[in-house]
């Protein structure tokens, strides 16, 4: 059965839709003070003296080596961090038991005065002992330069808060152990960074463990990586030899995953009066929260190395610091860095357009790259002048130009292309079952790999089975994120149904699909690819403001150039799903906190997660200039993300005459004067 | 522990008895205890809505409503709407037809609130569409294809009819 089929009829497995007999549910008593010493646990089935693991970085974003002190372990040894910290774990073999467990268990604080706020944090103690700094990451990018005295400088402290990934189906694990093989279930983007994460931290050699990827519903970056919860479900699967299951609940996805954005900028752009920028000063501070093990080491020099926008940039200075706060690590969420630079920049644009009087979007012309050049910041902006011109034509932008609701962004999307990705095609009885190293966390990749195998094999779609991750089946793979999936993993299925089709024109003389069906083949191709790719694109929102204040998205126009089209209604779907977490990141999206550290936010609709009746109907056109790579894709997930804010933010400010600066803008913010 | 109760709930048109902890929800109970796992739990709050069912006419959260509550009741699971026939029911269909899924993990709700929309309302606007469903919440597709699902289903309800007799309680399509 085909899988949307599947899914309509309510016939997906997903995690939590596993059953096994024996099997026991994990539960975990967590933190309740954002810093603290633990002075005592009792009632607790594990703690840290039995299970002494670390988390181990993987997924996008992705670094080793960090100070030993910060990472994190999976129960907490001797203090904690963030509310929500897993402290010590329970199970039983019924869930609701495992409920009534955690709350047995009893652990005696000393609490300590939490660092929240990250500029803060720079300036108080540091958090750990034997730790120079709270600043776990401090680089500079670009050269030092003096700005002309003559230009004009923007200044602006702009902030991104952090967001929870809330995809709807939560984090989860079922581990079973054989007594040496460990069998992992899992909701992931990556079954082989689940297995190497696994290895890493349990010390266990990498072929005794297998990791399957069931459906997952929704993941935004998230479920690339690998969780405290995740490593103490296998101890406990190989301690009892009985099977294991996690799911997470929503209040445990708001407190304890792995929330993104979380970045402030202090930034001065410079340009001349004529509106050419010259300069740009500053640095981005990422918060970090209090381990290591999500993306936050490698965060802030993303974000410092795309703030040339899609500009030609001269000069650039910016430091980029990560910092120590108690909350949960940051992670990856939908865009992982790639909004947030874009967005600074792109506000700093609309604040130096404001200053000298000009049209924002002539402005954007005029710094436009004309040729591809690698700014000073590091990253290759690719020459954007002539997408700029069409996306002014396309999104019709004559008719707005002098409209006061209207918002405008232009983007540079970095694909994570970079690592290259593997897929297996096998064939067998008159079947094609594929794997693939990335796999799909409500990008429907079965769809595209169907067409192209196609176009590359002449087979009809009914005889393919698009497979999930499953590391037993597929030697090696990366994973699903940053759009990687349309250009590297779809190159990869060309490559190996390329393979095949020559290994049947050796045998047969020529290919065909009667010899194809007929025969038994079964070819892996890693698709290397070392290069970062991009994209151009372009976004334009109006709004209307009611009498308190609240603003109703009116149009949302997305100009993308995402290559060749490889499947038109997801890419409608990606736009429209990207589109909503962007006005989400910009009206109602938030993990706020109180001063002590203490999450404000304890229910899905509190985070912000908007519903149908608050967002219009999107409008996509594409620009498509083909990519260098086999499938002539390129990406497009998180292209509205990083777009809409920025359109939202200005069509905001000029709805309202308020400078905007931060996402969410709360709304007291918004609020209109009382008239006197 | 408290005793065990009782219940009957008759389940896609099939009574189910047993015993159950006083504390079970009817999502649990569902899943768990009938073995149907396409209801769906996302939030634990009664907000995201994946764990939608039809209970004696009405779209209800089960993750919010205890099994001994629905004691008595009948209810209809997204198990529901195609059982017995290989074919899809026409709000499934609509939803695979307009690329109404992505992850597909709210879609059981998604589809079980709009089936109640389409039982209550002929020729739905956008409007009505984006009011019923703001109970359910969807974090991939942006619910433009949903929408465009739901209008569509509208449609082929109109011209095929519903194929489900289970449930006469549903309000009859004015």
């Amino acid at each position: 059965m085909e899988l949307s089929e599947k899914l309509v009829r309510g016939e997906g497995r997903f995690v939590d839709d596993i059953q096994m007999p024996g099997m026991l549910y994990l539960g975990f008593a967590r933190s309740q003070y954002a810093r603290a010493k633990i002075l005592k646990i009792s009632g607790a089935q594990l703690t840290h003296k039995e299970v002494n693991f670390e988390v181990v970085e993987v997924g996008e974003g992705a670094t080793t080596g960090g100070p030993a002190a910060l990472s994190h372990p999976v129960l907490a040894n001797g203090h904690v961090g963030y509310v929500g910290q897993p402290v010590a774990a329970v199970y039983s073999d019924d869930r609701y038991v495992a409920e009534d467990l955690i709350d047995s268990v009893e652990i005696e604080y000393e609490p300590m005065k939490a660092i929240v706020d990250p500029e803060d944090s720079l300036k108080r103690e540091v958090m750990y002992p034997g730790v120079k700094s709270n600043a776990i990451v401090d680089r500079y990018f670009g050269k030092e330069f003096t700005p002309d005295p003559s230009d004009i400088v923007i200044e602006r402290k702009i902030i991104n808060r952090r967001i929870a990934t809330n995809p709807i189906e939560p984090r989860g694990i079922v581990a079973a152990y054989d007594g040496h093989k460990l069998t992992v279930w899992v909701s992931t983007q990556s079954a082989h960074s689940i297995k190497g994460g696994l290895s890493e931290a349990l010390k266990m050699e990498p072929d005794r463990i297998r990791v399957v990827q069931v459906d997952t519903g929704g993941a935004f970056g998230l479920k690339g990586g690998l969780f405290p919860e995740y490593v103490v479900a296998c101890y406990l699967a190989m301690k009892e030899r009985r099977p294991v299951k996690w799911i997470e609940t929503r209040r445990e996805h708001l407190l304890a995953s792995r929330p993104g954005r979380g970045v402030v900028a202090n930034l001065k752009l410079y340009a001349k009066k004529d509106g050419t920028i010259t300069g740009l000063k500053g640095e981005v501070i990422v918060d970090n929260g209090a381990f290591t093990g999500g993306s936050g080491e490698f965060s802030p020099m993303f974000i410092a190395r795309q703030l040339a926008g899609a500009y030609y940039l001269p000069n650039a200075y910016v430091r980029a610091v990560s910092v120590l706060t108690n909350k949960a690590p940051q992670g990856p969420y939908r865009g992982a860095g790639r909004p947030e630079a874009m967005y600074f920049i792109e506000r700093l644009m609309d604040g130096l357009a404001d200053k000298l009087k000009m049209d924002p979007v002539a402005l954007r012309l005029i710094n436009a790259a004309k040729e591809t050049y690698t700014s000073p910041l590091g990253m290759q902006v690719e020459k954007s002048r002539q997408f700029l011109e069409s996306a002014i034509k396309e999104l019709n932008y004559e008719k707005y130009r002098d409209r006061e609701n209207v918002g405008f962004a232009f983007l540079i999307l970095y694909h994570a292309t970079a690592g290259g990705e593997s897929a297996r095609i096998k064939v067998e009885n008159g079947r094609l079952k594929v794997w693939t190293g990335g796999n799909a966390h409500g990008q429907r990749h079965d769809i595209f790999i169907k067409t192209l195998l196609k176009e590359e094999l002449g087979v009809p779609e009914d005889i393919v089975d698009v497979l999930k991750g499953d590391t037993d089946q597929l030697e090696d793979g990366v994973g699903a994120w940053g759009s990687r999936s349309s250009m590297v993993l779809s190159s990869a299925v060309i490559v190996a149904a390329g393979k095949i089709k020559e290994q049947i024109g050796k045998k047969h003389g020529k290919y065909t699909l009667k010899a194809l069906l007929e025969g038994k083949w079964d070819e892996y191709e890693f698709f290397k690819y070392d290069k970062t790719e991009s994209s151009l694109g372009a976004n334009l929102v109006t709004v209307d403001m009611d009498s308190y204040g609240r603003v109703i998205v009116k149009e949302c126009l997305s100009y993308y150039d995402i290559g060749r089209i490889l499947d038109l209604d997801n890419a409608k779907g990606q736009n429209a799903g990207g589109a909503v977490q962007g006005i989400g990141q910009t009206l109602s999206e938030e993990l706020a906190f109180d001063e002590d550290g203490l999450p404000l936010i304890t229910s899905i609709s509190d985070a912000g997660v908007l519903s149908a009746d608050l967002v219009p109907k999107f409008g996509i056109k594409f620009h498509k200039s083909e990519s260098p790579l086999p499938s002539k894709a390129k990406g497009i997930g998180e292209a509205p993300t990083i777009g809409v804010p920025i359109a939202l933010s200005r069509a905001i400010e000029k709805a309202t005459g308020k400078l905007i600066v931060e996402t969410p803008i709360r709304p007291e913010y918004l609020l209109p004067e009382e008239k006197a | 522990m408290v005793s065990k109760k009782h219940i009957s709930i008759t389940v896609n048109g099939e009574a189910k008895e047993t015993e159950v902890e006083p504390r079970m929800l009817l999502a649990h109970f569902l899943r768990e205890v009938v073995g149907l796992t396409g209801t769906h739990i996302g939030c634990d709050t009664t907000n995201c809505g994946a764990c939608t069912v039809i209970m004696d006419g009405k779209a209800v959260k089960s993750c919010t409503i205890l099994a001994v509550q629905a004691n008595g009741k009948k209810v209809m699971t997204i198990e529901g709407l195609s059982k017995g026939r290989e074919k899809l029911h026409p709000v499934q269909q609509s939803f695979v037809d307009k690329h109404g899924l992505q992850c597909g993990y709210c879609t059981s709700g998604m589809i079980l609130t709009s089936y109640w929309l389409l039982k209550n309302r002929k020729n739905v606007t956008d409007e009505e569409i984006r009011a019923a469903i703001s109970g359910n919440l969807c974090r991939c597709t942006g619910y433009d294809n949903i929408v465009e699902s739901i209008k569509d289903a509208s449609k082929k309800m109109e011209e095929e009819g519903d194929p489900i007799e289970e449930h006469p309680e549903i309000k009859v399509r004015a």
